[in-house]
């Protein structure tokens, strides 16, 4: 027996010790090519000369992960368990607030989901091992963040409408298609231009402005769980900015050429997630009885004053520009939510929350914060009238089907660049066919990828096509899986009466 | 005796979500059901894959090996997010300990120096092995039709990295707190002649293709692998004086046993599909009768290495047995692996 004389422990330093758990596993395989084992980072046209340049934007260790973690998720089950058990939801701000939460729901739960595992494919597929553990974590990340906010919301379920049918309707109701197509159209691309969509555009450029502001309204309006799944999801969130930044540094400096494709990914995926944040728009200025911000405000904040001003003079630096369109974004910003929710509102017959008028004190909040827009352009017009006609016993619903965008998805109600009176319209021919675009913006990303966008599952042309259950409004709902009370309008709603009587107060009438 | 303490009660309009009530019923669901099934979208696709036009994003064609309802394999450990990283925070956490014990009494130090030698040239090389098979797992988790399959297949891809770090921080511990260890493992596995069946092995595993086959390929050489290196020579050790690879060993060997449960359960779920189980059994059988062998003669070049380190160690003579023992399994959900693919192994 040798008993090798101990050499004096030497401790490697933090970034040796984590190289040495994680990228050190990678080796060159020898019995299949290289071009065998990473059949799918070629064809985008990215060049990388050298993985190993892949900064580590974290250094956890495996079993540091899963330390953390845990001890984060046992916290956050404790409020939820604690929540549940003492009727929490009684002391939020209005049950009209979880709107907010039943598009959350519905539309971005199954995006956290989407992630997990093409993060996952990213973890198989990148040459270097220093972005495929990056990946690896993100996508155990973002299962976790799935399923929390399904838990988180799970006992909502169980007291109020709009929530019970989620995933169905992320993949059948009308608007859920555009933040389902979003990210179906980031899956169908590459592996590279994924990291830019999602782990960049997504994660990093527009995360203040897609999935931050739903956290904010929870601690506003006294929903307590999702606040605390905001925070706990926080860390988590963190090194997915750092990951995405890292990204797109990474792309740039690795091949001078990798600039213009990098280039129109920023260019393309900022307007399709700015589009997607139209929904979050209206969240904000509609949806929350005790408002968070202003669009304007959450806009001008997060992506003029931290994005243009912040992140694009340090990009400038690789030759990237600030994404084309985005003069028409800032252009809208006084605009937006109004548009999307008078469409909420005209709609929501069919969709799984409710809408209303917004209340006098609302409205005078938001001629406050959009002083030039919001009188004259959205009360007078829109408001006044619908207000006459539920003076009038009644309550305005279109009840026709509205005509989508091919690319995002939206209804056309956009308006024209300087003009909000008039909506935008263009449009693309591709193959002989005739194709409707709400916007420069899409426009231009149509006509970047016309045979991907012509694929697109259009819900409004899937009706008229008859998938979609049958003709008729009640044939749609049912096959949308809609119940009594997930649509329609606020006022003598279900959850408005459910919810007076839980508190032992008159239900609202029809306002 | 329990005092009183009066709740609001609100009775709740439903139990769960929709699609749990549908196929479990009218009760409440479990977080494991909540958190799980149908997650993954199965309709109505926008865009074709650029990187796969004939195939949906989600499509059961990724694989030969098909369920007619991907929710009649669920997890039997009822895995999801927060148990799971509670479960390995413990398992790490009580590997931490094993090693901090076997470092604190400078037990690594005193192997016996044929265990040593195994240790650094044969086991810390598969921290190699264990990457690759992240790999595959990841890979499967992209592609496996289905929620509960896919998330199995996602932790499994972390297990690996985990495991792979078990073995580095023996690695490094065997270094004297360098990578000098990790070094010459590495180099023993781009070059050891023990070791290049297993390299060749899980590289072809990992270009294979098809999830299914490349899941089973890693789980036909795991089953080998593990049996005979975290078991076998678990009671060699114990025997032959080298105490502190046992205690190292029981932490991979309880891994494995985990990790089984659900392979072994998504077998069931394949050969017992009303509608595809034939067809599952008989590409079960096809592919177990392709790799086994390969994975049996991987294997068996490790492990013959190991007994000329240790000439009672037995540990060929044991890749038979596990062998044996993966047909045995095999042959009990119907999966015929033919005869003629043993002998060839032989």
């Amino acid at each position: 027996m040798t008993a090798t004389p101990t050499r004096p422990a030497r401790k490697l330093s933090m970034k040796a010790r984590y190289s040495a758990l994680t990228r050190d596993l990678d080796w060159e395989p020898s019995y299949v090519s290289s071009a065998e084992m990473f059949p799918y980072t070629s064809f985008e046209g990215i060049k990388i000369h050298d993985w190993s340049k892949w900064e580590d934007p974290f250094r956890l260790t495996v079993d540091a992960y899963y330390k953390y973690q845990a001890e984060k998720d046992k916290r956050l089950y404790a409020v939820l368990d604690g929540f549940a058990q003492s009727q929490g939801h009684l002391s939020l701000s209005q049950a009209s607030y979880l709107n907010a939460m039943k598009i959350f729901l519905g539309g971005v739960t199954p995006l956290e989901y989407q992630a997990h595992r093409n993060f996952a494919f990213l973890s198989r597929h990148f040459n270097g091992p220093g972005p495929r553990f990056a990946a690896l974590c993100q996508s155990q990340d973002e299962i976790r963040h799935a399923q929390t906010e399904i838990h988180t919301l799970s006992n909502y379920n169980k007291y109020y409408s709009g929530m019970h049918s989620f995933l169905k309707q992320h993949d059948r109701v009308w608007y859920m298609s555009v933040p389902k197509s979003y990210f179906d159209d980031a899956l169908s691309a590459g592996p590279f231009e994924f990291l830019i969509a999602i782990g960049f555009s997504f994660e990093y450029l527009l995360t203040n402005l897609l999935f931050v502001p739903f956290m904010s309204g929870a601690s506003f309006n006294g929903d307590l769980p999702t606040m605390t799944f905001g925070f706990s999801a926080q860390s988590d969130e963190s090194r997915h900015m750092t990951l995405g930044l890292e990204a797109i540094k990474f792309l740039l400096e690795q091949d001078e050429d990798n600039v213009p494709i990098v280039q129109e990914w920023v260019d393309k995926w900022f307007w399709r997630g700015y589009r997607v944040a139209a929904i979050v728009a209206q969240m904000l200025d509609y949806m929350l009885p005790k408002p968070v911000m202003s669009w304007k405000e959450a806009f001008e904040l997060y992506f003029e004053k931290q994005m243009l001003e912040g992140l694009f003079p340090d990009l400038e630096y690789y030759g990237i520009k600030p994404p084309r369109h985005v003069q028409q974004a800032i252009d809208e910003k006084e605009a937006l939510s109004h548009f999307v929710y008078w469409v909420f509102y005209n709609f929501s017959f069919a969709a799984n929350f409710t809408t209303s008028i917004p209340s006098t004190e609302h409205q005078a909040w938001l001629a406050e914060n959009y002083p030039d827009t919001f009188v004259e352009y959205f009360q007078k017009p829109r408001w006044d009238k619908a207000q006459r006609i539920v003076d009038n016993g009644g309550r305005f619903f279109f009840m026709g089907l509205p005509q989508l965008c091919q690319v995002c998805q939206i209804p056309m109600t956009f308006p024209e660049p300087g003009d909000l009176n008039t909506i935008c319209q263009r449009t693309s021919d591709y193959n002989g066919e005739h194709f409707n675009l709400c916007s420069d913006g899409c426009k231009w990303i149509f006509d970047r990828e016309p045979e991907k966008y012509v694929q697109a599952w259009l819900p409004v042309h899937q009706i008229y096509q008859g998938n979609c259950g049958g003709p008729t409004v009640p044939d749609v709902l049912a096959w949308y899986g809609m119940q009594e009370g997930d649509g329609g309008e606020i006022a003598g709603s279900r959850d408005e009466v459910n919810w007076a009587a839980w508190h032992g107060t008159p239900a609202a009438k029809e306002a | 005796m329990q005092y009183e303490l009066r709740t609001q009660v609100i009775e709740p309009i439903r139990k769960t979500f929709t699609h749990l009530v549908e196929r479990y019923g009218d009760r409440p669901a479990s977080r494991y059901e909540e958190g799980t099934i149908g997650l993954q979208a199965t309709e109505h696709f926008h865009y074709r894959p650029l990187w796969a036009p004939d195939k949906e994003l989600y499509d059961p064609a990724y694989s030969r090996f098909v369920l007619t309802d991907p929710y009649s394999f669920t997890d039997p450990r009822q895995l999801y997010y927060a148990p799971y990283v509670t479960a390995r925070s413990q398992l790490h956490e009580s590997f931490g300990k094993t090693l901090d014990y076997l470092e604190s009494h400078n037990l690594l130090a005193r192997l016996p120096e044929a265990w040593r030698q195994l240790l650094t040239g044969l086991v810390l090389p598969l921290r190699h092995y264990e990457s690759g098979g992240q790999m595959i797992s990841s890979n499967a988790c992209r592609f496996a039709y289905g929620t509960t399959i896919a998330q199995c297949a996602g932790y499994a891809a972390f297990d690996r990295v985990g495991n792979a770090q078990i073995l580095s921080r023996i690695g490094l511990a065997l270094g004297g707190g360098t990578t000098d260890a990790l070094a010459e493992a590495k180099a023993a596995w781009m070059d050891a002649p023990a070791l290049q069946g297993l390299r060749r092995y899980v590289e072809q595993a990992m270009v294979a293709g098809d999830w299914g086959v490349e899941m089973v390929a890693l789980d036909l050489a795991d089953s080998l692998l593990y049996a005979v290196l975290y078991r076998h020579l678990d009671e060699v050790a114990l025997l032959g004086g080298a105490g502190s690879y046992s205690l190292l060993a029981q932490h991979l060997a309880g891994w494995f046993a985990d990790q089984r449960r659900w392979v072994d359960a998504l077998y069931k779920a394949w050969t017992a599909d009303p509608q595809t189980g034939a067809a599952n059994a008989e590409h079960l059988a096809a592919v177990a009768a392709e790799w086994l062998p390969k994975a049996q003669a991987a294997v068996t070049q490790l492990t013959a290495a190991i007994d000329e380190l240790v000439p009672d160690a037995g540990a060929v003579g044991a890749v038979a047995a596990a062998a044996d023992s993966v047909t045995a399994s095999l042959a009990a959900l119907g999966v015929t692996v033919s005869a003629q693919s043993k002998e060839e192994s032989a």
